[in-house]
């Protein structure tokens, strides 16, 4: 095949466009603006080019930029700048919940002779991780950024734990390449689309509870659901419709939040 | 405070009664032997002689047209060799059932279309540009009679057919890419695992990737068969619904059966359309091979993949040969794909869109706003000219002559060109 066909270039550049431009969605909720998203996607397509040798003993190991890096460090600035460390704890959580959840189902349940995955093999590992993480994301703090990180991480940590598989059984042979197959890693993929469910599962939860209700709700959470404040236009109307200029201490600012959080948060 | 608190540690409490039962069950389940809730969690289960995990799919007069060791599911689908269409309805423990759905036109028309064509003697030229990938998802898989266990971690007999296909294209000129990583242990995780390995081999450009596998139904006669004098198991192409690219594999693997059968009849028995991806999704001619079952010798299953191998030459169009994948016989599948794609985006972005704002007209107004706001500096140039033509005409028979504005006239200019 040393052409392609018409039909098949057309294929593979419409499918990649559909699922970059998910992706651009998707990150685009994930504290970055617009060209922050295209930023990042540009950095998962060049980064799967790059694969990252690591020490590990009588196995190699490799970290691919695209595949682990960029979503892993991603997951950390969204860990890091989380509102309340009640949320930073829920998604850390939520992350070693689904790393089990996923060895659970995929290497416990989904097992045996059965070809080609197993008993029980209802649906493949591909979009089984981006359901479990999205669920346990979505649960764990009812939040878009949550079921990302949940995903990103919680694969992660099911890859670190497989290496540690190799070592204590002494496999003869076995390599670990972390997030290898890039922007079409299950990673990637996983946290993608988990945030894609999150938002779908958020949007009709609300819109069977009657649609998005902005009575009794903080302020800067009605501004920060709405349109990302990048230049703080908003928060200088805020301050002045506060009139004084008092600010409300962190504590009590955080309370606010507390209380009056309910439907979805980003 | 006190209230979340309770909530937790009735859940804890509820869920830790739950493994107690559980397991109690497990352990003493005289009045009711059948039942043993933890078996689903049986880590070292190997369930090949369970008669759950052989599936008998029947035809509506009870003729068995398949035998396969997995979970069958309505809606998966069979392409025999001679062109039967079978799409299960029913499923029911050991048995399901399959509705004849008529045949396959596809598969026939390659089968007419490779019966008339000349194929030349295979002189393939070694230009780098004919690369085939081929890796083990499940490389613990192994045959009972040969190498004594149907699964042997790390270094399964399933290498040595994998080789036995390498060899053989390479026989052929046939530059061939052979991962050997292993992808234990043997689960669906597995898939996660070969991902990495099948991009790899996606990084040197190969015309097809290959993911050879063996099947686990105890029964060995059903694969075994003697083919241009050789014995050899056959083969099952297995591919993958829950896969956007499914129409495009789903093509490719009716020319493989098609062509492989003209040169080996029936070295294929049929193609498998079942629930899954297994990776098929990175390439439109990406395979899962299912060669013989556990019960078969591995050297059977390694000379039916090498009489398989012959075919492939001819079908990727690296032989130089009409009728390759690039050949006259057309893409149909890639475009077929390509509908289901579009398709499935529209409907999906539709529905989202219609929940999301909250109804059909909320939804119409959202997305002309959007357009709007998104096409305006695209859609500029047009409607400044619009709105400027309108605006001359309302002026113009006020004024009998005209006035005569430079600045309009320019912006009028430009965009005509722009527009032109």
């Amino acid at each position: 095949m040393t052409r392609l066909p018409v039909g098949m270039i057309i294929l593979l550049i419409v499918a990649a466009l559909i699922f970059f431009g998910l992706a651009q969605r998707a990150l685009d909720r994930m504290k970055l603006s617009d060209k922050g998203a295209l930023a990042v996607i540009a950095g998962l397509i060049i980064g799967s080019f790059i694969d990252i040798p690591v020490w590990g003993g009588r196995y190699p190991v490799t970290v691919n930029v695209g595949g682990a890096l960029i979503p892993l460090g991603l997951a950390v600035y969204l860990v890091a700048t989380a509102g309340t460390s009640r949320e930073k704890i829920r998604s850390l959580a939520g992350s070693v919940i689904t790393a089990l959840v996923i060895f659970g189902l995929g290497t416990m349940v989904m097992t045996g002779l059965p070809e080609p995955s197993g008993r029980f093999g209802v649906i493949d590992a591909l979009w089984l991780f981006p359901l479990a993480a999205g669920v346990v994301g979505y649960l764990a703090g009812r939040s878009r950024r949550g079921a990302f990180v949940s995903a990103v991480m919680g694969l992660l940590i099911f890859d670190v734990g497989h290496y540690a598989w190799l070592v204590s059984r002494g496999a003869p042979a076995g390599r670990a390449d972390i997030g290898g197959a890039g922007a079409f890693d299950a990673v990637v993929i996983a946290g993608i689309f988990a945030v894609l469910l999150a938002e779908t599962v958020g949007e009709v939860r609300e819109r069977m509870a009657g649609g998005p209700s902005e009575k009794g709700k903080a302020r800067s959470l009605i501004s920060a659901l709405r349109k990302p404040d990048l230049d703080g236009e908003a928060d200088a109307a805020r301050e002045k419709e506060e009139g004084s200029g008092r600010k409300l201490g962190f504590w009590k600012r955080g309370k606010r939040e507390r209380e009056s959080k309910g439907g979805v948060q980003e | 405070m006190n209230k979340t608190r309770l909530k937790i540690y009735l859940a804890a409490g509820l869920i830790l009664a739950a493994i107690a039962s559980a397991a109690a069950l497990n352990y003493k389940s005289g009045w009711m032997p059948a039942l043993k809730p933890l078996d689903f969690l049986d880590f070292t289960e190997s369930c090949d002689h369970t008669a759950g995990y052989l599936v008998n799919i029947m035809d509506d007069d009870g003729n068995i047209i398949s035998k396969v060791a997995r979970g069958v599911a309505a809606g998966d689908e069979i392409i025999q060799s001679d062109g039967k269409h079978y799409r299960v309805t029913k499923v029911g423990g050991n048995y399901a059932r399959a509705k004849l759905e008529g045949t396959d036109r596809q598969y026939l028309a390659y089968c007419e279309y490779y019966a008339k064509m000349a194929v030349p003697v295979t002189t393939v030229a070694r230009d780098g540009r004919n690369l085939v990938g081929i890796y083990h998802t499940h490389s613990a898989e192994s045959y009972v009679p040969t190498d004594g266990s149907e699964t042997i971690p790390f270094r399964g007999g399933i290498y040595r057919v994998g080789q036995s296909l390498a060899n053989r294209l390479q026989k052929q000129n046939v530059n061939v890419s052979y991962d050997r990583t292993p992808h234990d242990p043997q689960d669906n995780n597995a898939y996660y695992r070969s991902r990495r390995t099948a991009t790899r081999l996606l990084k040197d450009n190969p015309v097809a990737l290959l993911d050879v596998h063996r099947d686990g139904i105890p029964d060995a006669d059903y694969y075994k068969r003697n083919i241009s004098n050789t014995p050899v198991t056959q083969l099952r192409l297995v591919i993958g619904r829950q896969n956007p690219n499914m129409r495009a594999n789903l093509d490719f693997a009716r020319r493989m059966m098609a062509f492989a059968n003209k040169t080996h009849p029936t070295i294929v028995k049929e193609i498998f359309l079942a629930r899954g991806n297994y990776n098929q999704d990175l390439m439109p001619t990406a395979l899962l091979i299912e060669a013989g079952t556990h019960t078969n010798s591995g050297q059977e299953a390694a000379n039916g993949v090498a009489l398989f191998a012959d075919a492939i030459p001819t079908v990727l169009g690296v032989a130089g040969a009409p009728g390759g994948v690039t050949g006259a016989a057309g893409t149909g599948g890639a475009w077929r794909a390509l509908a289901w794609i579009l398709g499935i985006t529209l409907l999906g972005g539709g529905a989202f869109l219609v929940i999301s704002s909250g109804g059909l007209k909320q939804a119409a107004n959202r997305l002309s706003s959007y357009v709007g706001r998104e096409f305006t500096g695209f859609l500029g140039p047009v409607r400044g000219l619009r709105q400027r033509i309108t605006a001359r005409r309302r002026t113009t028979p006020d004024h009998g002559e005209g006035e005569y504005n430079p600045d309009a006239n320019e912006i009028d200019g430009e965009n005509r060109k722009k527009i032109r």
